[in-house]
Protein backbone atom coordinates (compact mmCIF):
# COMPACT_ATOMS: atom_id res chain seq x y z
CA UNK A 1 0.00 0.00 0.00
CA UNK A 2 2.70 2.45 1.34
CA UNK A 3 4.74 1.75 -2.05
CA UNK A 4 1.77 2.69 -4.16
CA UNK A 5 1.39 5.92 -2.30
CA UNK A 6 5.17 6.67 -2.64
CA UNK A 7 5.17 5.88 -6.41
CA UNK A 8 1.67 8.23 -6.91
CA UNK A 9 3.29 10.80 -5.19
CA UNK A 10 6.58 10.43 -7.27
CA UNK A 11 4.29 10.79 -10.27
CA UNK A 12 3.00 14.24 -8.80
CA UNK A 13 6.37 15.47 -7.69
CA UNK A 14 7.70 14.88 -11.29
CA UNK A 15 6.57 17.78 -13.18
CA UNK A 16 8.45 20.30 -11.55
CA UNK A 17 11.38 18.04 -11.01
CA UNK A 18 11.55 17.82 -14.69
CA UNK A 19 11.22 21.65 -14.96
CA UNK A 20 13.72 21.94 -12.69
CA UNK A 21 15.96 19.53 -14.56
CA UNK A 22 15.34 22.08 -17.81
CA UNK A 23 16.86 24.98 -16.22
CA UNK A 24 20.54 25.57 -15.03
CA UNK A 25 21.05 26.19 -11.48
CA UNK A 26 23.59 28.12 -9.83
CA UNK A 27 25.48 25.02 -8.96
CA UNK A 28 25.44 24.32 -12.92
CA UNK A 29 28.36 26.77 -12.76
CA UNK A 30 30.30 25.76 -10.08
CA UNK A 31 32.25 23.09 -12.04
CA UNK A 32 33.18 25.17 -14.82
CA UNK A 33 34.82 27.49 -12.40
CA UNK A 34 36.33 25.47 -10.98
CA UNK A 35 37.80 24.11 -14.44
CA UNK A 36 39.04 27.57 -15.32
CA UNK A 37 40.60 27.86 -11.71
CA UNK A 38 42.65 24.51 -12.24
CA UNK A 39 43.49 25.52 -15.35
CA UNK A 40 44.80 29.05 -14.29
CA UNK A 41 46.40 27.49 -11.53
CA UNK A 42 48.59 24.83 -13.78
CA UNK A 43 49.66 27.75 -15.83
CA UNK A 44 50.69 29.70 -13.06
CA UNK A 45 53.05 27.03 -12.01
CA UNK A 46 54.75 26.67 -15.09
CA UNK A 47 53.98 22.49 -15.31
CA UNK A 48 53.99 23.28 -19.04
CA UNK A 49 56.08 26.17 -21.28
CA UNK A 50 54.19 29.21 -20.78
CA UNK A 51 54.07 29.37 -24.88
CA UNK A 52 51.83 25.96 -24.91
CA UNK A 53 49.63 26.70 -22.26
CA UNK A 54 48.04 30.00 -21.56
CA UNK A 55 46.63 31.21 -19.10
CA UNK A 56 42.77 32.33 -18.69
CA UNK A 57 43.60 35.71 -18.43
CA UNK A 58 45.57 35.88 -21.63
CA UNK A 59 42.57 34.13 -23.45
CA UNK A 60 40.07 37.16 -22.46
CA UNK A 61 42.94 39.50 -23.77
CA UNK A 62 43.25 37.89 -26.65
CA UNK A 63 39.52 37.50 -26.99
CA UNK A 64 38.75 41.38 -26.13
CA UNK A 65 41.25 42.24 -28.83
CA UNK A 66 40.20 39.87 -31.45
CA UNK A 67 36.45 41.29 -31.28
CA UNK A 68 38.38 45.00 -31.25
CA UNK A 69 39.53 44.44 -34.49
CA UNK A 70 36.32 42.69 -35.91
CA UNK A 71 38.35 40.17 -36.69
CA UNK A 72 36.51 37.42 -34.77
CA UNK A 73 33.17 38.85 -35.70
CA UNK A 74 34.10 38.47 -39.19
CA UNK A 75 35.25 34.33 -38.86
CA UNK A 76 32.67 34.15 -36.74
CA UNK A 77 29.64 35.09 -39.10
CA UNK A 78 31.85 33.15 -42.03
CA UNK A 79 31.74 29.92 -40.05
CA UNK A 80 27.86 30.90 -38.76
CA UNK A 81 26.15 30.77 -42.13
CA UNK A 82 28.39 27.74 -43.38
CA UNK A 83 26.73 26.21 -40.76
CA UNK A 84 23.16 27.37 -41.17
CA UNK A 85 22.71 27.05 -44.78
CA UNK A 86 24.12 23.60 -44.50
CA UNK A 87 22.73 22.31 -41.65
CA UNK A 88 18.93 23.76 -42.82
CA UNK A 89 19.68 22.26 -46.11
CA UNK A 90 20.74 19.00 -44.83
CA UNK A 91 18.25 18.32 -41.40
CA UNK A 92 15.25 19.54 -43.89
CA UNK A 93 16.03 16.79 -46.73
CA UNK A 94 16.50 13.81 -44.15
CA UNK A 95 13.77 14.68 -42.23
CA UNK A 96 11.54 14.55 -45.54
CA UNK A 97 13.72 11.81 -46.67
CA UNK A 98 13.89 9.62 -43.61
CA UNK A 99 9.36 10.05 -43.59
CA UNK A 100 9.50 8.96 -47.11
CA UNK A 101 12.11 5.59 -46.16
CA UNK A 102 9.90 4.72 -43.81
CA UNK A 103 6.62 5.16 -45.22
CA UNK A 104 6.97 3.50 -48.56
CA UNK A 105 8.21 -0.03 -49.21
CA UNK A 106 9.60 1.07 -52.59
CA UNK A 107 11.91 3.77 -51.03
CA UNK A 108 13.11 1.69 -48.54
CA UNK A 109 13.50 -0.92 -50.60
CA UNK A 110 15.62 0.92 -53.10
CA UNK A 111 17.44 3.41 -50.97
CA UNK A 112 17.92 1.78 -47.35
CA UNK A 113 21.05 -0.60 -47.84
CA UNK A 114 22.58 2.43 -49.77
CA UNK A 115 22.09 4.78 -46.99
CA UNK A 116 22.40 2.47 -44.02
CA UNK A 117 26.38 1.77 -45.65
CA UNK A 118 26.80 5.34 -46.22
CA UNK A 119 25.62 6.68 -43.00
CA UNK A 120 28.77 4.98 -41.57
CA UNK A 121 31.03 6.01 -42.91
CA UNK A 122 32.50 9.09 -40.82
CA UNK A 123 32.66 12.50 -42.26
CA UNK A 124 36.12 13.32 -41.50
CA UNK A 125 36.63 10.60 -43.73
CA UNK A 126 35.17 12.21 -46.67
CA UNK A 127 37.08 15.74 -46.49
CA UNK A 128 39.66 14.75 -48.84
CA UNK A 129 37.23 13.78 -51.75
CA UNK A 130 34.81 16.71 -51.02
CA UNK A 131 37.90 18.81 -51.40
CA UNK A 132 38.51 16.93 -54.75
CA UNK A 133 34.97 17.08 -55.85
CA UNK A 134 34.25 20.53 -54.64
CA UNK A 135 37.47 22.51 -54.22
CA UNK A 136 38.26 24.35 -51.06
CA UNK A 137 35.62 27.02 -51.85
CA UNK A 138 32.45 27.55 -49.78
CA UNK A 139 30.63 24.67 -51.88
CA UNK A 140 32.53 21.82 -50.03
CA UNK A 141 32.21 23.21 -46.46
CA UNK A 142 29.16 23.10 -46.93
CA UNK A 143 28.52 20.12 -48.47
CA UNK A 144 30.30 18.69 -45.68
CA UNK A 145 27.88 20.00 -43.38
CA UNK A 146 24.67 19.06 -45.18
CA UNK A 147 25.82 15.57 -45.34
CA UNK A 148 26.20 15.08 -41.25
CA UNK A 149 23.43 16.73 -40.77
CA UNK A 150 21.35 14.96 -43.61
CA UNK A 151 22.29 11.69 -42.14
CA UNK A 152 21.83 12.57 -38.53
CA UNK A 153 18.20 13.66 -39.32
CA UNK A 154 17.06 11.25 -41.79
CA UNK A 155 17.81 8.06 -39.13
CA UNK A 156 16.23 9.71 -36.34
CA UNK A 157 13.03 10.31 -38.53
CA UNK A 158 13.16 7.30 -40.41
CA UNK A 159 13.35 5.36 -37.02
CA UNK A 160 10.73 7.12 -35.06
CA UNK A 161 8.34 7.00 -37.91
CA UNK A 162 8.58 2.83 -38.44
CA UNK A 163 7.84 3.47 -34.37
CA UNK A 164 4.84 5.04 -34.73
CA UNK A 165 2.90 2.25 -33.20
CA UNK A 166 0.35 0.50 -35.59
CA UNK A 167 -2.51 1.80 -32.84
CA UNK A 168 -2.13 5.15 -34.13
CA UNK A 169 -2.76 3.79 -37.47
CA UNK A 170 -5.81 1.48 -36.98
CA UNK A 171 -7.55 4.44 -35.39
CA UNK A 172 -6.93 6.93 -38.14
CA UNK A 173 -7.91 3.97 -40.47
CA UNK A 174 -11.53 3.90 -38.26
CA UNK A 175 -11.84 7.64 -38.70
CA UNK A 176 -10.77 7.71 -42.23
CA UNK A 177 -8.63 10.44 -41.92
CA UNK A 178 -7.51 12.51 -45.18
CA UNK A 179 -3.95 11.73 -46.14
CA UNK A 180 -3.31 15.85 -44.83
CA UNK A 181 -4.65 15.25 -41.59
CA UNK A 182 -2.85 12.16 -41.06
CA UNK A 183 0.28 13.52 -41.48
CA UNK A 184 -0.47 16.55 -39.54
CA UNK A 185 -2.24 14.96 -36.94
CA UNK A 186 -0.14 11.49 -36.45
CA UNK A 187 2.73 10.84 -38.05
CA UNK A 188 4.71 14.48 -37.22
CA UNK A 189 3.17 15.10 -33.79
CA UNK A 190 4.48 11.12 -33.34
CA UNK A 191 8.00 11.65 -34.70
CA UNK A 192 8.09 15.28 -33.04
CA UNK A 193 10.25 15.04 -29.56
CA UNK A 194 12.96 11.46 -31.11
CA UNK A 195 13.27 14.19 -34.38
CA UNK A 196 14.49 16.99 -32.39
CA UNK A 197 16.70 14.92 -30.30
CA UNK A 198 18.42 13.97 -33.80
CA UNK A 199 18.66 17.51 -34.62
CA UNK A 200 20.60 18.31 -31.73
CA UNK A 201 22.89 15.50 -32.43
CA UNK A 202 23.23 16.37 -36.12
CA UNK A 203 23.72 19.80 -35.06
CA UNK A 204 26.45 19.34 -32.87
CA UNK A 205 27.86 16.90 -35.68
CA UNK A 206 28.11 19.25 -38.13
CA UNK A 207 29.00 21.92 -36.05
CA UNK A 208 32.44 19.76 -35.08
CA UNK A 209 32.63 18.77 -38.91
CA UNK A 210 32.89 22.25 -39.85
CA UNK A 211 35.33 23.28 -37.69
CA UNK A 212 37.53 20.51 -38.88
CA UNK A 213 37.20 21.03 -42.59
CA UNK A 214 38.36 25.05 -41.86
CA UNK A 215 41.38 23.98 -39.81
CA UNK A 216 42.49 21.80 -42.70
CA UNK A 217 41.01 23.97 -45.74
CA UNK A 218 39.87 27.82 -45.44
CA UNK A 219 40.95 31.08 -45.86
CA UNK A 220 38.22 32.33 -43.17
CA UNK A 221 35.87 31.00 -40.25
CA UNK A 222 36.55 29.99 -36.48
CA UNK A 223 38.77 27.09 -37.96
CA UNK A 224 40.81 28.59 -39.86
CA UNK A 225 41.35 31.52 -37.05
CA UNK A 226 43.00 28.53 -35.47
CA UNK A 227 44.92 27.23 -38.08
CA UNK A 228 46.64 30.77 -38.43
CA UNK A 229 47.20 30.99 -34.83
CA UNK A 230 48.49 27.93 -34.63
CA UNK A 231 50.57 28.85 -37.10
CA UNK A 232 52.07 32.34 -35.83
CA UNK A 233 52.60 30.50 -32.34
CA UNK A 234 49.55 32.74 -31.40
CA UNK A 235 47.97 29.93 -28.56
CA UNK A 236 46.02 32.19 -26.67
CA UNK A 237 44.19 32.63 -30.46
CA UNK A 238 43.78 28.66 -30.71
CA UNK A 239 41.83 28.98 -27.18
CA UNK A 240 40.05 31.69 -28.09
CA UNK A 241 38.75 29.74 -30.80
CA UNK A 242 38.30 26.20 -28.66
CA UNK A 243 36.50 28.43 -26.49
CA UNK A 244 33.96 29.77 -28.73
CA UNK A 245 33.54 26.57 -30.78
CA UNK A 246 32.15 25.13 -27.22
CA UNK A 247 30.24 27.76 -25.79
CA UNK A 248 28.64 27.96 -29.11
CA UNK A 249 27.73 24.08 -29.49
CA UNK A 250 25.95 24.66 -25.72
CA UNK A 251 24.33 27.43 -26.75
CA UNK A 252 22.71 26.12 -29.58
CA UNK A 253 22.26 22.90 -27.69
CA UNK A 254 20.52 25.08 -25.37
CA UNK A 255 18.10 26.57 -28.05
CA UNK A 256 17.22 23.15 -29.02
CA UNK A 257 16.39 22.09 -25.50
CA UNK A 258 14.11 24.87 -25.59
CA UNK A 259 12.42 24.52 -28.24
CA UNK A 260 12.05 21.00 -27.54
CA UNK A 261 10.14 22.23 -24.00
CA UNK A 262 7.55 24.81 -25.70
CA UNK A 263 6.59 22.61 -28.79
CA UNK A 264 6.05 19.45 -26.93
CA UNK A 265 3.52 20.23 -24.31
CA UNK A 266 2.02 16.94 -24.12
CA UNK A 267 5.43 15.51 -23.14
CA UNK A 268 5.14 13.68 -19.75
CA UNK A 269 8.05 14.29 -17.23
CA UNK B 1 -1.87 -8.80 6.61
CA UNK B 2 -1.75 -10.98 3.30
CA UNK B 3 -2.10 -8.13 0.56
CA UNK B 4 -5.10 -10.13 -1.12
CA UNK B 5 -7.05 -9.75 1.46
CA UNK B 6 -7.04 -6.36 1.32
CA UNK B 7 -7.79 -5.88 -1.66
CA UNK B 8 -10.82 -7.68 -1.25
CA UNK B 9 -12.22 -5.92 1.29
CA UNK B 10 -11.96 -2.79 -0.73
CA UNK B 11 -13.82 -4.17 -3.41
CA UNK B 12 -16.54 -5.45 -1.64
CA UNK B 13 -17.65 -1.85 -0.09
CA UNK B 14 -16.91 -0.30 -3.24
CA UNK B 15 -19.22 -2.53 -4.99
CA UNK B 16 -22.09 -2.06 -2.53
CA UNK B 17 -21.74 1.70 -2.76
CA UNK B 18 -22.16 1.24 -6.73
CA UNK B 19 -25.27 -1.08 -6.13
CA UNK B 20 -26.76 0.75 -3.58
CA UNK B 21 -25.77 3.68 -5.62
CA UNK B 22 -27.51 1.84 -8.82
CA UNK B 23 -30.44 1.46 -7.08
CA UNK B 24 -31.00 4.86 -6.17
CA UNK B 25 -31.05 5.57 -9.98
CA UNK B 26 -33.43 2.26 -10.80
CA UNK B 27 -36.96 4.21 -11.13
CA UNK B 28 -35.71 6.64 -13.79
CA UNK B 29 -33.94 3.36 -15.98
CA UNK B 30 -37.61 1.71 -15.31
CA UNK B 31 -39.04 4.23 -16.86
CA UNK B 32 -36.90 4.09 -19.94
CA UNK B 33 -37.08 0.38 -20.06
CA UNK B 34 -41.07 1.22 -20.69
CA UNK B 35 -40.33 3.19 -24.19
CA UNK B 36 -37.20 0.67 -24.99
CA UNK B 37 -37.96 -0.31 -28.66
CA UNK B 38 -38.40 -3.81 -29.69
CA UNK B 39 -35.72 -5.72 -31.48
CA UNK B 40 -35.68 -4.49 -35.46
CA UNK B 41 -34.53 -6.36 -38.15
CA UNK B 42 -31.06 -8.39 -38.49
CA UNK B 43 -28.67 -5.36 -39.26
CA UNK B 44 -25.72 -7.47 -39.06
CA UNK B 45 -25.08 -11.03 -40.29
CA UNK B 46 -22.14 -13.00 -39.75
CA UNK B 47 -22.57 -15.58 -42.24
CA UNK B 48 -19.99 -19.15 -42.33
CA UNK B 49 -17.09 -16.30 -41.03
CA UNK B 50 -13.25 -17.68 -41.14
CA UNK B 51 -10.23 -16.21 -40.44
CA UNK B 52 -6.66 -18.12 -40.67
CA UNK B 53 -3.20 -15.96 -39.90
CA UNK B 54 0.07 -17.34 -41.88
CA UNK B 55 2.59 -18.02 -38.72
CA UNK B 56 6.07 -18.89 -39.88
CA UNK B 57 4.67 -20.58 -42.54
CA UNK B 58 1.64 -22.16 -40.90
CA UNK B 59 -1.61 -21.29 -41.35
CA UNK B 60 -3.37 -20.82 -37.99
CA UNK B 61 -6.99 -20.99 -37.63
CA UNK B 62 -8.29 -18.44 -35.50
CA UNK B 63 -11.78 -18.14 -36.52
CA UNK B 64 -13.97 -20.56 -37.65
CA UNK B 65 -17.67 -21.07 -39.08
CA UNK B 66 -19.00 -18.06 -37.03
CA UNK B 67 -22.21 -17.63 -37.97
CA UNK B 68 -24.51 -14.65 -35.86
CA UNK B 69 -27.58 -12.49 -36.66
CA UNK B 70 -27.21 -8.95 -35.00
CA UNK B 71 -31.12 -6.92 -34.67
CA UNK B 72 -31.16 -3.01 -34.41
CA UNK B 73 -30.73 -2.11 -31.20
CA UNK B 74 -29.50 -5.27 -29.59
CA UNK B 75 -26.70 -5.66 -27.03
CA UNK B 76 -24.60 -8.62 -27.69
CA UNK B 77 -21.50 -9.76 -25.27
CA UNK B 78 -19.01 -11.88 -26.54
CA UNK B 79 -17.04 -13.68 -23.93
CA UNK B 80 -14.53 -15.99 -24.04
CA UNK B 81 -10.70 -16.76 -22.58
CA UNK B 82 -8.09 -14.61 -24.64
CA UNK B 83 -6.96 -16.16 -27.73
CA UNK B 84 -10.46 -17.56 -28.89
CA UNK B 85 -10.65 -14.86 -31.56
CA UNK B 86 -12.98 -12.52 -29.90
CA UNK B 87 -11.28 -9.44 -31.11
CA UNK B 88 -10.10 -10.39 -34.04
CA UNK B 89 -14.06 -10.70 -35.12
CA UNK B 90 -14.12 -7.48 -33.91
CA UNK B 91 -11.99 -5.91 -36.00
CA UNK B 92 -13.49 -7.85 -38.94
CA UNK B 93 -16.92 -6.01 -38.28
CA UNK B 94 -15.04 -2.84 -37.93
CA UNK B 95 -13.73 -3.21 -41.44
CA UNK B 96 -9.60 -2.90 -39.97
CA UNK B 97 -9.26 -6.56 -41.68
CA UNK B 98 -10.96 -7.07 -44.56
CA UNK B 99 -9.20 -10.37 -45.15
CA UNK B 100 -11.21 -13.05 -44.17
CA UNK B 101 -13.77 -16.05 -45.78
CA UNK B 102 -17.58 -16.03 -45.51
CA UNK B 103 -19.48 -12.90 -45.36
CA UNK B 104 -20.01 -10.17 -43.00
CA UNK B 105 -22.67 -7.80 -44.04
CA UNK B 106 -23.61 -4.56 -42.51
CA UNK B 107 -27.45 -3.20 -43.21
CA UNK B 108 -27.22 -4.85 -46.70
CA UNK B 109 -23.69 -4.79 -47.94
CA UNK B 110 -20.71 -6.78 -47.03
CA UNK B 111 -18.01 -4.78 -44.89
CA UNK B 112 -15.00 -4.16 -47.31
CA UNK B 113 -13.85 -1.52 -45.31
CA UNK B 114 -14.11 1.30 -42.23
CA UNK B 115 -16.93 3.07 -41.93
CA UNK B 116 -17.65 6.27 -40.20
CA UNK B 117 -21.37 4.75 -39.44
CA UNK B 118 -19.60 1.81 -36.99
CA UNK B 119 -18.09 3.21 -33.84
CA UNK B 120 -15.00 1.47 -32.27
CA UNK B 121 -13.53 1.61 -28.74
CA UNK B 122 -10.33 0.05 -27.92
CA UNK B 123 -8.72 -1.48 -24.83
CA UNK B 124 -6.50 0.68 -24.63
CA UNK B 125 -7.76 4.52 -25.20
CA UNK B 126 -5.71 4.62 -28.21
CA UNK B 127 -5.80 8.80 -27.40
CA UNK B 128 -3.36 11.24 -28.78
CA UNK B 129 -1.18 12.08 -27.07
CA UNK B 130 -0.55 15.68 -28.48
CA UNK B 131 -4.23 16.06 -28.68
CA UNK B 132 -6.50 17.53 -25.86
CA UNK B 133 -9.23 15.67 -24.82
CA UNK B 134 -11.86 17.88 -27.09
CA UNK B 135 -9.31 17.83 -30.54
CA UNK B 136 -9.34 14.48 -29.91
CA UNK B 137 -12.90 13.81 -29.95
CA UNK B 138 -12.85 16.34 -33.08
CA UNK B 139 -10.32 14.37 -35.33
CA UNK B 140 -13.16 12.10 -35.91
CA UNK B 141 -15.07 14.47 -37.75
CA UNK B 142 -11.85 15.02 -40.34
CA UNK B 143 -13.33 12.75 -43.40
CA UNK B 144 -16.69 14.96 -42.76
CA UNK B 145 -17.98 17.73 -44.08
CA UNK B 146 -19.84 19.08 -40.75
CA UNK B 147 -18.89 22.51 -40.52
CA UNK B 148 -16.80 23.92 -37.86
CA UNK B 149 -19.47 25.84 -35.24
CA UNK B 150 -21.30 22.49 -35.62
CA UNK B 151 -18.24 20.15 -34.76
CA UNK B 152 -17.85 22.76 -31.66
CA UNK B 153 -21.13 22.33 -30.58
CA UNK B 154 -21.29 18.51 -30.95
CA UNK B 155 -18.04 17.85 -29.38
CA UNK B 156 -19.26 20.14 -25.90
CA UNK B 157 -22.12 18.21 -25.76
CA UNK B 158 -20.57 14.56 -25.95
CA UNK B 159 -18.08 15.96 -23.74
CA UNK B 160 -21.01 16.84 -21.06
CA UNK B 161 -23.25 13.52 -21.74
CA UNK B 162 -19.63 11.10 -20.37
CA UNK B 163 -19.34 13.68 -17.30
CA UNK B 164 -16.19 15.67 -18.81
CA UNK B 165 -17.04 19.08 -18.59
CA UNK B 166 -14.18 21.22 -17.18
CA UNK B 167 -11.26 18.53 -18.83
CA UNK B 168 -12.12 20.07 -22.47
CA UNK B 169 -8.16 21.37 -22.73
CA UNK B 170 -6.33 18.47 -20.85
CA UNK B 171 -4.16 16.13 -22.43
CA UNK B 172 -4.39 12.53 -21.92
CA UNK B 173 -1.63 12.69 -19.89
CA UNK B 174 -3.16 14.43 -17.14
CA UNK B 175 -6.21 12.55 -17.04
CA UNK B 176 -7.25 9.27 -15.54
CA UNK B 177 -7.18 6.01 -16.97
CA UNK B 178 -10.96 6.16 -17.09
CA UNK B 179 -11.62 9.33 -18.06
CA UNK B 180 -9.20 8.19 -21.40
CA UNK B 181 -11.44 5.42 -21.38
CA UNK B 182 -14.37 8.02 -21.51
CA UNK B 183 -12.77 10.54 -23.99
CA UNK B 184 -12.47 7.49 -26.18
CA UNK B 185 -15.82 6.65 -26.26
CA UNK B 186 -16.82 10.10 -26.57
CA UNK B 187 -14.67 10.00 -29.71
CA UNK B 188 -16.14 6.55 -31.31
CA UNK B 189 -19.99 7.96 -29.99
CA UNK B 190 -19.59 11.83 -31.92
CA UNK B 191 -20.41 10.87 -35.10
CA UNK B 192 -23.65 9.05 -33.91
CA UNK B 193 -22.89 5.50 -35.13
CA UNK B 194 -25.36 3.18 -35.38
CA UNK B 195 -23.30 0.36 -34.46
CA UNK B 196 -20.82 0.32 -31.43
CA UNK B 197 -18.07 -1.90 -31.31
CA UNK B 198 -16.28 -2.19 -27.84
CA UNK B 199 -12.88 -4.13 -27.73
CA UNK B 200 -12.48 -5.08 -23.66
CA UNK B 201 -13.27 -1.44 -22.93
CA UNK B 202 -12.85 -1.70 -19.31
CA UNK B 203 -10.05 -4.42 -19.27
CA UNK B 204 -7.25 -2.23 -18.23
CA UNK B 205 -9.60 -0.21 -15.54
CA UNK B 206 -9.73 -0.99 -11.65
CA UNK B 207 -12.82 -2.41 -10.38
CA UNK B 208 -14.50 0.49 -9.32
CA UNK B 209 -14.18 2.74 -12.64
CA UNK B 210 -15.06 -0.64 -14.34
CA UNK B 211 -18.09 -0.63 -12.53
CA UNK B 212 -19.27 2.95 -12.98
CA UNK B 213 -18.33 2.92 -16.78
CA UNK B 214 -20.21 -0.13 -17.36
CA UNK B 215 -23.15 1.48 -15.86
CA UNK B 216 -22.56 4.89 -18.03
CA UNK B 217 -22.71 2.52 -21.18
CA UNK B 218 -25.77 1.08 -20.33
CA UNK B 219 -26.99 4.76 -20.03
CA UNK B 220 -25.68 5.68 -23.01
CA UNK B 221 -27.16 2.49 -25.13
CA UNK B 222 -30.34 3.40 -23.58
CA UNK B 223 -30.51 6.60 -24.60
CA UNK B 224 -29.02 6.75 -27.87
CA UNK B 225 -30.38 3.22 -29.54
CA UNK B 226 -27.82 1.85 -30.53
CA UNK B 227 -26.43 -2.08 -31.85
CA UNK B 228 -23.68 -2.43 -29.80
CA UNK B 229 -21.39 -5.39 -29.73
CA UNK B 230 -19.18 -5.73 -26.99
CA UNK B 231 -16.12 -8.42 -25.96
CA UNK B 232 -14.85 -8.83 -22.98
CA UNK B 233 -13.55 -11.51 -21.37
CA UNK B 234 -15.49 -10.51 -17.83
CA UNK B 235 -18.80 -12.90 -17.55
CA UNK B 236 -20.32 -10.35 -15.11
CA UNK B 237 -19.98 -7.89 -17.61
CA UNK B 238 -21.39 -9.16 -20.32
CA UNK B 239 -24.37 -10.98 -18.46
CA UNK B 240 -25.28 -7.39 -16.40
CA UNK B 241 -24.93 -5.50 -20.07
CA UNK B 242 -25.58 -7.96 -23.16
CA UNK B 243 -29.41 -8.94 -24.09
CA UNK B 244 -27.67 -12.27 -25.41
CA UNK B 245 -24.22 -13.36 -24.07
CA UNK B 246 -22.20 -15.20 -26.40
CA UNK B 247 -20.00 -18.00 -25.47
CA UNK B 248 -16.66 -18.28 -27.90
CA UNK B 249 -14.27 -21.33 -27.69
CA UNK B 250 -10.90 -21.37 -28.57
CA UNK B 251 -8.65 -23.72 -31.47
CA UNK B 252 -10.31 -22.56 -33.89
CA UNK B 253 -12.06 -19.60 -32.24
CA UNK B 254 -15.82 -20.78 -32.88
CA UNK B 255 -18.90 -20.25 -31.30
CA UNK B 256 -20.21 -22.60 -28.27
CA UNK B 257 -23.26 -21.45 -27.48
CA UNK B 258 -25.60 -18.35 -27.03
CA UNK B 259 -26.91 -17.01 -23.68
CA UNK B 260 -30.06 -14.97 -23.82
CA UNK B 261 -30.19 -12.95 -20.53
CA UNK B 262 -33.82 -11.97 -20.18
CA UNK B 263 -33.40 -10.06 -16.70
CA UNK B 264 -34.77 -6.21 -16.93
CA UNK B 265 -32.61 -3.82 -17.03
CA UNK B 266 -30.90 -2.55 -14.76
CA UNK B 267 -29.92 -5.84 -13.63
CA UNK B 268 -29.08 -6.03 -10.46
CA UNK B 269 -25.55 -7.98 -9.82
CA UNK B 270 -26.75 -9.44 -6.35
CA UNK B 271 -29.74 -11.10 -7.83
CA UNK B 272 -30.78 -14.85 -7.48
CA UNK B 273 -31.93 -14.94 -10.99
CA UNK B 274 -28.61 -12.69 -11.91
CA UNK B 275 -26.23 -15.49 -10.55
CA UNK B 276 -27.86 -18.03 -12.53
CA UNK B 277 -26.98 -16.75 -15.77
CA UNK B 278 -23.42 -15.91 -14.70
CA UNK B 279 -23.03 -19.33 -13.26
CA UNK B 280 -24.28 -21.08 -16.46
CA UNK B 281 -22.08 -19.01 -18.53
CA UNK B 282 -19.13 -19.48 -16.36
CA UNK B 283 -19.41 -23.32 -16.50
CA UNK B 284 -18.28 -23.35 -19.72
CA UNK B 285 -14.66 -22.19 -18.47
CA UNK B 286 -14.38 -23.66 -15.63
Amino acid sequence: MSIGIRVALGINQADPVFRRRNQLRLVAFLSPLAFILLWWWVSRMEIFPTQLLVSPDAVLLAFLELLDSGELWEHLSVSLSRLGTGFLIGASSGLLFGILMALSRTIEDLFAPLFQALRQVPSIALIPIFILLFGIEEVFKVAIVVKAAFFTVALASYESTKGIPRHYFEVAQAYQLPARKLYTSVVIPAILLPVLTGFRIAFARSWTILVAAELLAADSGLGHMMQMGREMFRIDVVMVGVVLTGLIGFGIDRIFKWGEARLIPWRKA
Amino acid sequence: MPQALVGKEISMSALNTVLSFARQQAPQYQLQDRVQRQPGPVDLAIQRVGKTFQLAGENLNVLSDINLDIRSGEFISIVGASGCGKSTLLKLVAGLDTQYEGDIVYQGKRIEGTDLGRGIVFQEHRLFPWLTVEANIELAFSATNVSKPERRKRVQAQIDLVGLSGFEKAYPHQISGGMSQRVAIARALILRPQLLLLDEPFAALDALTRLKLQQELQRLWEHQGLTTILVTHDVEEAVFLGDQVVVMQSHPGRIKRIVPVSLPRPRIRTAPAFHAIRDDVLTDFV
